[in-house]
């Protein structure tokens, strides 16, 4: 992986924790216990069905994504890395070349 | 044991102005939903709205008072109430969300953006409390109660009602709800992702969601000594009414069922019936994912799964606090006429619901139905109506 | 009916016990605070704090909550506690009546301003599921496990009132064995500037309950109070409901102890408590110790009840007495059977409830 590609992973990984715990009140975690590949989901961290909705606005608010089909939401939502990575893909700037 | 008997019905909805109206439409099969013209709104959300409030229960800016007015005055009508309201104890229950609410956007963008504003909406929305501006105009002087328990109000709302007849706090209760269709819960709903963009399929495979609608549906409710010392004669009766909590989540239902269970074991044995006396079930279904596969399998469990079911929201759109009183009515109407219409909507079973609404127009014969309210905030309500005949 | 716990929540703190400390404290200044919308000009509120409602062992179960449902969860939770009553056998019967005029209005307008700022289609569901006024006995039901009945009410000055009436049907029916029943209010910074549109804002910080004014001064205030009430007699830790009126009924005024008026400055005209004087009981009215609250009748009661269980009379927080009526000047102790508690709305009708030894 490029060192340019791992630098803006880090960083949108790190601007979604910090989201994540303001815009669904995790009051009790700190951005940083949240583990990268921790399922967000009921076992794992125990968000619910509205954290889901929840996440939709705060894609659509802060990177510009909408995610319609929560089928495929359920997807892209399993981790903070599934979520990077789809915020990733989706936001990357058409090359110049 | 005291009898509470139903002695006047009003509704009014996207499915009729009034009664006569809404059966005609239900036998029809017409679904009078179109977008939104009550307000600008670029969703993409059909919806069904109440198209001509006569001129003399228009009010600016309350809606749900107008709509509750509508129905109010075809429930006394109905019950031949119409000028002999004073002096007896009359009580008003209702139950509604909108009109429970200091939400006008124009007064809080002024607010806002000016740090001030003219107090008109608040005046309006201190006069409009709902329920006690329908005992204002009526001059209605027993108990008086607006409920807001979101989307089981306007049941609550009747089961408040049996409540307070059965202890003698009143004679006679008008009792039911009211929602306008408004902006605000348009977009809350939207946000969670459980509206439809096509005319919405209650307990259908293919169901992607509910449609918003507004309206009002009222009972009369009076204690059956009362009814007769007035010369009323009435065959429908309200048996019982249950009412449990899911103790769950604030806006999913509880994925076991118990709750709408525990309503609806209540509401039976209030009535001292099995539910084998049951004929048939107006449910709650919204057509979202989640409330039709929790309420379809709490159904089987309790009734069977050849239970008959509707969701006449396929007619009405899902009208928040006015549900309960309106869908009451329609169970009490269809008990007395001895049919159901086709549940509108329905084309393919879901394999993860063992009840399948009607697809056509059915007789009906028995002594008891039911109807089910459930609401965010996990309240479940479920009443019995009875038929003396 | 009796009352066997009270939870309670208000500018002063948490607990019965805390309230009790501030009716024999009497009155303190309420906080000032500065609206957005007016500059340079202070406005008397009594608020309850963040620290009052912060509590660890509810946070996993209301990490969403507003201050709303949080006020009303932890005043349930401690009528509960308060009581002793151990539901977890007992979770089908018992019934959660909440009462609020207002309902959760700050987390409303905070949705009104994500339609306001993002646009119809980018609002939080988080903040719309909130707004509903019934949010709060949602996280009651869910926090104490309970599946019983539950129903939100709201009559502005009666709404209280209005939830007894119907606890009290419940218990007598038995749709429910015990009733958690009480209200909550809040007061965000649109509805302290609606107050001071709408009503006299009392700039010395004093709600006078005795002046029977026809614009009578008010200080906003905010919190809950919980009833745990049952017909279970070996419950009764505080006194019972005995009665709650409405309108015209004719009410038994002997023997009466103290008469609470609720007047408090937010239902307008006072001047018909002045018909409601009892000819030989005190006079008390304790609304300078919470503030201005349409439900307030429900910590009127609260303060009614401590008096009957510790039988003692609480001096009235703010004394001006221009009709030199008989009012309670000292905190004594006093024998206490019968309180009755009266509001009147902005429409002049009467409630009386009725406390009972």
């Amino acid at each position: 992986m490029e060192e340019r590609q791992k630098k803006e992973l880090e960083q949108i990984r790190k601007k979604l924790k910090k989201l994540l715990v303001t815009n669904l009140s995790l009051a009790d975690i700190k951005p940083e216990d949240i583990k990268d590949d921790e399922i967000l989901f009921e076992e794992g961290l125990g968000l619910d069905s509205l954290d889901a909705v929840e996440i939709v606005v705060l894609l659509q608010r802060n990177f510009g994504l909408e995610v319609k089909d929560m089928d495929q939401g359920k997807k892209i939502f399993f981790s903070v890395d599934t979520l990077t990575q789809y915020i990733y893909e989706n936001t990357k700037k058409p090359s110049k070349k | 044991m005291i009898k509470i008997v139903i002695t006047g019905i009003g509704t009014i909805s996207a499915a009729g102005a009034n009664l006569t109206e809404t059966l005609d439409n239900f036998q029809d099969g017409k679904r009078n939903a179109g977008p939104v013209s009550l307000f600008p709104s670029t969703l993409p959300y059909p919806v069904f709205e109440v198209k001509n409030i006569p001129e003399k229960w228009r009010k600016d800016g309350m809606r749900t008072l107008s709509l509750a007015l509508c129905a109010v005055e075809e429930a006394l009508n109905d019950a031949e109430l119409r000028h002999h309201l004073s002096g007896l104890r009359v009580g008003v229950c209702l139950g509604t969300t909108v009109a429970s609410q200091l939400n006008d956007l124009d007064f809080y963008d002024t607010y806002r953006s000016m740090g001030e504003a003219p107090m008109d909406p608040v005046d309006r929305f201190l006069r409009g409390n709902l329920a006690g501006a329908v005992a204002c105009i009526i001059k209605a002087q027993g108990p008086c109660l607006t409920v807001v328990n979101a989307c089981s109000s306007g049941a609550d709302a009747i089961g408040v009602a049996l409540s307070w007849l059965k202890n003698g706090i009143c004679d006679l209760v008008l009792a039911g709800g009211a929602d306008e269709l408004n902006h605000v819960p348009f977009c809350g709903f939207g946000s969670l992702g459980i509206m439809s963009e096509s005319l919405c399929a209650p307990f259908d495979r293919d169901r992607m969601g509910l449609n918003l609608g507004e309206g009002a549906g009222i009972l009369i409710l009076e204690t059956e000594t009362f009814a007769r010392q007035r010369g009323q004669k009435s065959q429908l009766y309200l048996a019982g009414y249950g009412s449990a909590a899911d103790a769950y989540h604030l806006t999913a239902p509880r994925p076991d069922g118990a709750g709408l269970e525990a309503a609806l074991q209540k509401a039976l044995t209030e009535a001292n019936i099995t539910p084998q006396d049951i004929c048939f079930v107006n449910a709650h279904g919204t057509a979202t994912q989640d409330n039709d596969k929790v309420e379809g399998n709490v159904l089987a469990r309790v009734f069977g799964p050849d239970i008959k079911i509707i969701s006449t929201k396929g007619y009405t759109g899902h009208t928040l606090g006015a549900a309960g009183g309106l869908e009451t009515a329609f169970t009490a109407v269809a008990l007395l006429k001895g049919w159901i219409p086709a549940s509108p909507g329905f084309e393919n079973p879901d394999d993860e619901i063992p009840v399948m609404p009607l697809m056509e127009e059915t007789s009906i014969c028995g002594n008891y139905v039911v109807s089910t309210s459930l609401a965010f905030g996990g309240n479940n309500s479920a009443l019995v109506i009875g038929n003396k005949a | 009916m009796n009352i066997s716990g009270i939870g309670i929540i208000f500018t002063h703190g948490r607990g019965i016990n805390k309230y009790d400390e501030a009716l024999r404290q009497g009155w303190r200044k309420p906080s000032l605070i500065e609206l957005p919308s007016v500059p340079n000009k202070q406005f008397p509120l009594y608020p309850v704090e963040e620290k009052t409602i912060t509590d660890k062992g509810i946070s996993g179960k209301t990490r969403r909550a507003d201050k709303f449902s949080k006020m009303a969860v932890l005043a349930a939770m401690d009528a509960l506690q308060d009581s002793d009553l151990k539901i977890d056998k007992k979770k089908f019967s018992l019934g959660i009546i909440v009462a609020s005029a207002f309902g959760p209005h700050v987390t409303t307008f905070r949705f009104l301003d994500d339609i306001l700022d993002y646009g119809e289609a980018n609002v939080s569901p988080t903040l719309f599921s909130h707004s509903v006024h019934n949010a709060a006995a949602s996280y009651i039901a869910s926090v104490l496990d309970s599946q019983g009945p539950t129903i939100t009410c709201t009559q502005f000055s009666l709404s209280f009132q209005q939830a007894l009436i119907l606890s009290k049907a419940w218990l007598h029916e038995g749709r429910c064995e015990y009733v958690l029943v009480g209200s909550v209010d809040e007061c965000g910074t649109v509805m302290e500037y609606i107050c001071s549109q709408k009503l006299k804002m009392a700039h010395d910080g004093k709600i006078k309950p005795f002046t029977f004014s026809a614009r009578p001064w008010a200080v906003p205030g905010e919190g809950s109070v919980f009833f745990l009430v049952s017909r279970d007699k070996a419950l009764k830790k505080y006194c019972q409901i005995e009665e709650i009126t409405l309108g015209c009924q004719a009410i038994k005024e002997e023997d009466i102890d103290i008469t609470i008026l609720d007047a408090d400055g937010i239902a307008g005209d006072e001047s018909q408590y002045r018909n409601s004087l009892p000819t030989n009981a005190y006079i008390a009215g304790y609304a300078p110790i919470f503030g201005s609250m349409m439900t307030g009748s429900s910590f009127q009661c609260a303060a009614g009840a401590l008096m009957i269980k510790n039988q003692i009379r609480y001096a009235c927080p703010v004394q001006d007495n221009p009709y030199n009526v008989n009012i309670c000047k000292v905190t004594k102790q006093a024998k206490m059977k019968k309180i009755q508690c009266i509001r009147y709305n902005c429409l002049n009708e009467k409630a009386v409830i009725m406390l009972q030894q």
